[in-house]
């Protein structure tokens, strides 16, 4: 097997390998760097990533690897530092990092040095400050101070490149990952770079605008805090927040992602890097559809209208049930809801003699792309699916509403009335019991029972892309009422447990009041003297995993944090 | 570092040298005149003559040992050997570098002027020799002039069919594309250039993978510069033996000296490698104005080292003597500097340059190139202090060597020669420095 030496140590390798950093870093071991980035090419132009190369010596007639005295290869080394990013592995090469090599070590002090001597070093009032790469590696690996006794150059400050993206060119290390976004991955060619020297930053070319639907990925690649988020700007600093891994719902591709909370509130979403789903990309519209989750949220249950308690919520929409005939009842899942809900969904028709559940589609042809952006602005039609519920159709249900054929609508967390799968009219008469998000919810005014919903943010499930990726979510913010499932959870994902001494994610004031499908759908349940087996997510989905061909497989811990692909449906169900 | 006094000049019977780069024939830019002077008939002769297949013209520039008259000095008949093996399926370029745009450097635009179809037989036997279809003259956008002028040209060689498809009946084919450049020094860079021509921003590409693998639009690529190619007719015209025969052993040939400075008659002379630079100052260019001592001589375009008048003494222009002597060949544009000339304001110029020029992609060249110029700038205007001065030679350090092109080092080694060669006047103009102890000591009494 090929080897090569890195500091000493010798690794094996075998068929291509990545750049020299990349294969170092698979490795945990650290070379500073600005300007690589493994999605895209190689410039090599920020020169952080500097170290000592060498192969071994071959004796010139026979081709054998010559050895010293004390029969050690001799290295010869290439008289200049090569950045690792751009150098290929090759069998017996010899590497020294900044571990074992002072040369190493001077040289990215040196540059270091360099980077930071027309840097604002505003840091006090950037938003990157705190996990900002030049920063980290600044006080890793640079210099104690400067000897640079001049003006820094002044650049462009607060330039709208676009409508979501704003530069501080006096920030901006060049490193050209940002244009490089644009040219080899969105391919929107809307950046480039502009001057020459020390004067030089990103923009626009005359006339356009940085508006692609991607273009806020060049706020996460930055290395420093030139690039900011018109949206986020000033709202907090990284350690006031906590974050959380998770997954996007604004539309049926579930890219992974982190939920930024302070105060129990989203501030915002950036990319998760997950090689199987979304790489390490992000679409604009979904790192922007956070405030759902923030405002607009009901203040609790109604009954009729008025305010009631879960208890009373629970029990008149039992009532409701308990009255009519299995077959006049209509239940609707949702393309929202989780797995785990709609199951329990369907759980409750069942025993109550009634249909499976229909789901509404949420489809908007032509607002999709080909890349991370679905025409379905829903997030689990597939697991709907796969649950083997049918579509509504809109011609059918108006009509049998109105027909008088149904006098229960019992709706999971959608809105029939806004998505146009009935009209306010055809509701007249009905008895609407409705979970659901937000006070905007347009069939909320004619539902006799509500019960606020927890939104992915609050909760844990399971949700299937439309690849057919079953991947979970996690509870970034905590809710309301006390359940110990989603308080082991936050603990269990979120790397600072409990929130962090400024994120009171506690904070009383937040706190929604709501619960997951997965308490408030038993809850009716239980009022009705039914027996639902199970409550807990995490049992219903390995129920689900070894009855359920179409989740074949789909257990919590095999979904782990980057999910798992399940099987076709077509072929298996 | 150490001189080494050959004395002896390489350049022979210089005196009598016969001019074939740019000989004494008026109107020799026109192609009726250079048609007259035996001009193309090489060319003529490599399509026509057995003997003359594409590795053979090739193989003939090797022996020549022409070096690369860019600047770097490469051999040009080796890298021509880099080409890989042609593949119908995959185009390949050939590109005239006539960026010409280091400081004292202006030999090329004489060849543009006045013997543009020696450039232009020079490309078409290099795609000869390569087996290339097209062939770019990437010239600098400021010579607007001599763009014009070569077009016209140009046009008469496409004309007289030399240039396009089936040249003269033969099954060789291609074409010359002249292109005017976007204006920046980096642009002569032949990886940038690359870039620039391909209508990107010029910024230099790391090497490897070099032009000849992955050159212009990714595919493989020679690049010369204008000299270097009119070198080739004439070397298939009297004979890769011939040509190395002049002047110096090891980087023979006639060569454009570019002389400017305080000589009474600056200006482009062609003479062989191997001139004494003495024999230049004191006999082509005319000797000093109004009779002033030499105080320095840089050989070969800005970015080579500075020489001092007592480092030139027996010292010829070829790569290896002035290596030895401390500097380097460059582009042969030698910049002469009499006893009054103020060194400090000199570097001040020159850092200035290379700061502008800095295409601004590599970190220590961004960064650098204007630090550099910083604190020369406070020097010159009396204000920096002695430790500026280690300061320079360290950041020159942390410079060279580490960047993605030359350019870094280009601007690094005029900073660190000067300050080495003429560290006095550097001294004499920074505030004078605290004795450490005295001075403090007495204030605090
Ligand atoms: C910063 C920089 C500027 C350069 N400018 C020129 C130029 O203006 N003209 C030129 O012929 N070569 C220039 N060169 C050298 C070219 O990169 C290249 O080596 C040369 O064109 C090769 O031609 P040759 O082998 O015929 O000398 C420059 C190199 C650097 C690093
Ligand atoms: S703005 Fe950021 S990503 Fe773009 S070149 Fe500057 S430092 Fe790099
Ligand atoms: S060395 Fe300077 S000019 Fe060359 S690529 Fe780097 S920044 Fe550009
Ligand atoms: S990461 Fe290698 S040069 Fe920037």
């Amino acid at each position: 097997m090929a080897k090569i030496t890195i500091d000493k140590t010798i690794f094996e390798f075998e068929g291509d390998q990545p750049s020299l950093l990349q294969f170092c870093l698979d490795r945990e071991i650290e070379l500073p760097h600005f300007c690589y980035h493994p999605a895209m090419s190689a410039p090599a132009n920020c020169r952080q990533c500097l170290v000592e190369i060498g192969n071994p010596e071959r004796d010139r007639e026979t081709g054998q690897i010559m050895v010293d005295e004390e029969g050690n290869e001799v290295i010869r080394f290439f008289p200049k530092l090569m950045t690792s990013c751009s150098e290929n592995i090759s069998d017996g090469l010899v590497v020294r990092t900044q571990r074992s090599s002072d040369l190493v070590r001077r040289a990215q002090k040196d540059n270091l040095e360099f980077l930071l001597i027309n840097h604002p070093l505003d840091c006090p009032i950037c938003d990157q400050a705190g996990h900002c790469p030049l920063q980290n590696q600044a006080y890793k690996y640079g210099p104690e101070g400067s000897r640079f006794e001049f003006r820094k150059v002044s650049k462009p400050k607060h330039i709208r490149l676009g409508p979501r993206v704003v530069l501080d060119a006096e920030r901006c290390i060049n490193c050209t990952r940002c244009t490089r976004f644009t040219s080899e991955i969105s391919k929107s060619h809307q950046l480039t770079i502009v001057e020459r020297s020390v004067k030089n930053y990103p923009m626009t070319p005359p006339g356009i605008e940085f508006d692609e639907p991607y273009s806020m990925n060049v706020i996460d690649i930055c290395p420093v805090g030139a690039l900011t988020s018109e949206d986020f700007r000033f709202k907090a600093r990284v350690w006031e927040m906590s974050s959380t891994p998770s997954i996007t719902t604004t539309n049926a591709k579930g890219s992974n992602c982190y939920y930024w909370v302070k105060d129990n509130r989203v501030l915002k979403i950036t990319p998760r890097t997950n090689m199987n789903v979304n790489e390490f990309w992000l679409a604009d519209d979904d790192r922007l559809d956070y405030e759902r989750f923030n405002d607009d949220r009901p203040p609790g249950p109604t009954v009729d209208g008025e305010a009631s308690s879960w208890e009373d919520g629970y029990a008149r929409a039992a009532h409701i049930l308990g009255n009519v005939d299995g077959n006049r009842i209509a239940f609707l899942g949702s393309a929202h809801a989780s797995v785990e809900d709609n199951y329990l969904l369907a759980r409750l028709a069942e025993k109550l003699g009634t249909a499976a559940p229909m789901y509404i589609e949420h489809v908007e042809v032509g607002s999709g792309d080909d890349w991370l952006r679905t025409d379905d602005r829903a997030p689990n039609a597939s697991g709907c699916a796969r649950l083997g519920f049918t579509v509504a159709d809109a011609d059918l249900f108006g009509p049998r509403l109105k027909g008088g054929e149904i006098d229960v609508l019992y709706v999971l967390e959608d809105d029939p009335v806004s998505t146009g799968l009935c009209t306010s009219d055809d509701l007249h008469g009905v008895s609407v019991i409705l979970h659901h998000y937000n006070e905007s919810n347009q069939t909320l005014p004619l539902a006799t029972v509500s019960l606020p919903a927890a939104t992915v943010v609050e909760t844990v499930g399971t949700f299937v892309n439309i690849d057919g990726h079953a991947q979970r979510v996690r509870p970034a913010k905590a809710i309301r009422g006390v359940n110990r499932t989603l308080a082991m959870e936050i603990g269990r994902s979120r790397a600072d447990q409990h929130g962090t001494p400024f994120d009171r994610w506690y904070n009383e004031e937040n706190l929604i009041n709501c619960q997951p499908g997965w308490v408030s759908v038993p809850g009716v349940a239980n009022a009705l003297g039914l027996d639902m087996p199970t409550t807990n997510p995490k049992a219903i989905m390995a129920e689900l995993a070894s009855t359920n061909s179409a989740f074949e497989g789909a257990t919590y811990s095999a979904m782990g944090e980057y999910g798992i692909r399940l099987s076709e449906i077509g072929e298996t169900v | 570092m150490e001189v080494k006094p050959t004395g002896q000049s390489k350049a022979g019977d210089w005196k009598n040298f016969q001019r074939v780069l740019l000989p004494p024939v008026k109107d020799l830019h026109k192609l009726e005149v250079y048609e007259a002077e035996g001009g193309y008939q090489t060319f003529r002769d490599a399509l026509s003559t057995a003997k003359w297949t594409p590795p053979a013209v090739t193989e003939e520039v090797q022996q020549s040992v022409l070096r690369g008259r860019g600047g770097a000095g490469f051999p040009c008949g080796l890298k021509w050997t880099f080409m890989p093996p042609v593949d119908e399926n995959v185009p390949r370029f050939l590109c005239c570098n006539a960026d010409e745009s280091e400081p004292g450097t202006f030999k090329d635009r004489q060849l543009m002027e006045y013997n543009p179809h020696l450039v232009f037989e020079g490309i078409l036997l290099a795609c000869y020799a390569m087996s290339i279809k097209t062939a770019y003259i990437y010239v600098r956008g400021e010579f607007a002039d001599w763009i014009t002028h070569m077009e016209a040209e140009l046009e008469k060689v496409y004309a007289k069919g030399y240039v396009g498809q089936n040249i003269l009946g033969s099954e060789f084919s291609t074409e010359i594309v002249i292109h005017k450049g976007a204006g920046a020094y980096i642009c002569g860079e032949e990886s940038s250039l690359m870039d620039s021509l391909e209508g990107k921003r010029a910024y230099p590409r790391v090497k490897p993978p070099f032009p000849a693998q992955k050159g212009i639009w990714g595919y493989p690529t020679t690049i010369n510069n204008v000299e270097t190619l009119a070198c080739v007719p004439l070397i298939l015209r009297y004979g890769g033996e011939w040509f190395s025969q002049i002047g110096a052993e090891r980087h023979p040939g006639p060569v454009l000296y570019g002389i400017s400075g305080h000589v009474n008659r600056p200006g482009v002379y062609e003479y062989p490698t191997g001139m004494l630079i003495t024999d230049l100052i004191e006999q082509v260019a005319g000797g000093m104005r109004n009779g002033k001592k030499l105080k320095a001589v840089v050989p070969g375009g800005s970015s080579t080292p500075i020489l001092t008048a007592a480092m030139i003494d027996g010292v010829t222009m070829d790569a290896e003597t002035l290596r030895d002597a401390g500097s380097m060949m460059g582009t042969g544009g030698m910049l002469i500097m009499d006893e009054d000339t103020d060194i400090v304001a000199w570097l001040r110029r020159v850092t200035h340059f290379y700061h502008h020029e800095s295409c601004g992609q590599c970190t220590p060249c961004r960064e650098g190139t204007g630090w550099l110029e910083n604190i020369v700038s406070r020097i010159e205007e009396g204000e920096g202090n002695i430790r500026d001065l280690d300061l320079l030679v360290d950041l020159c350090s942390q410079m060279e060597g580490r960047t993605v092109c030359a350019l870094a080092d280009a601007a690094a080694w005029p900073v660190r020669y000067t300050i080495e060669r003429f560290r006095e006047e550097f001294e004499a103009r920074c505030r004078p420095s605290l004795v450490p102890g005295a001075e403090v000591m007495e204030t605090v009494e």
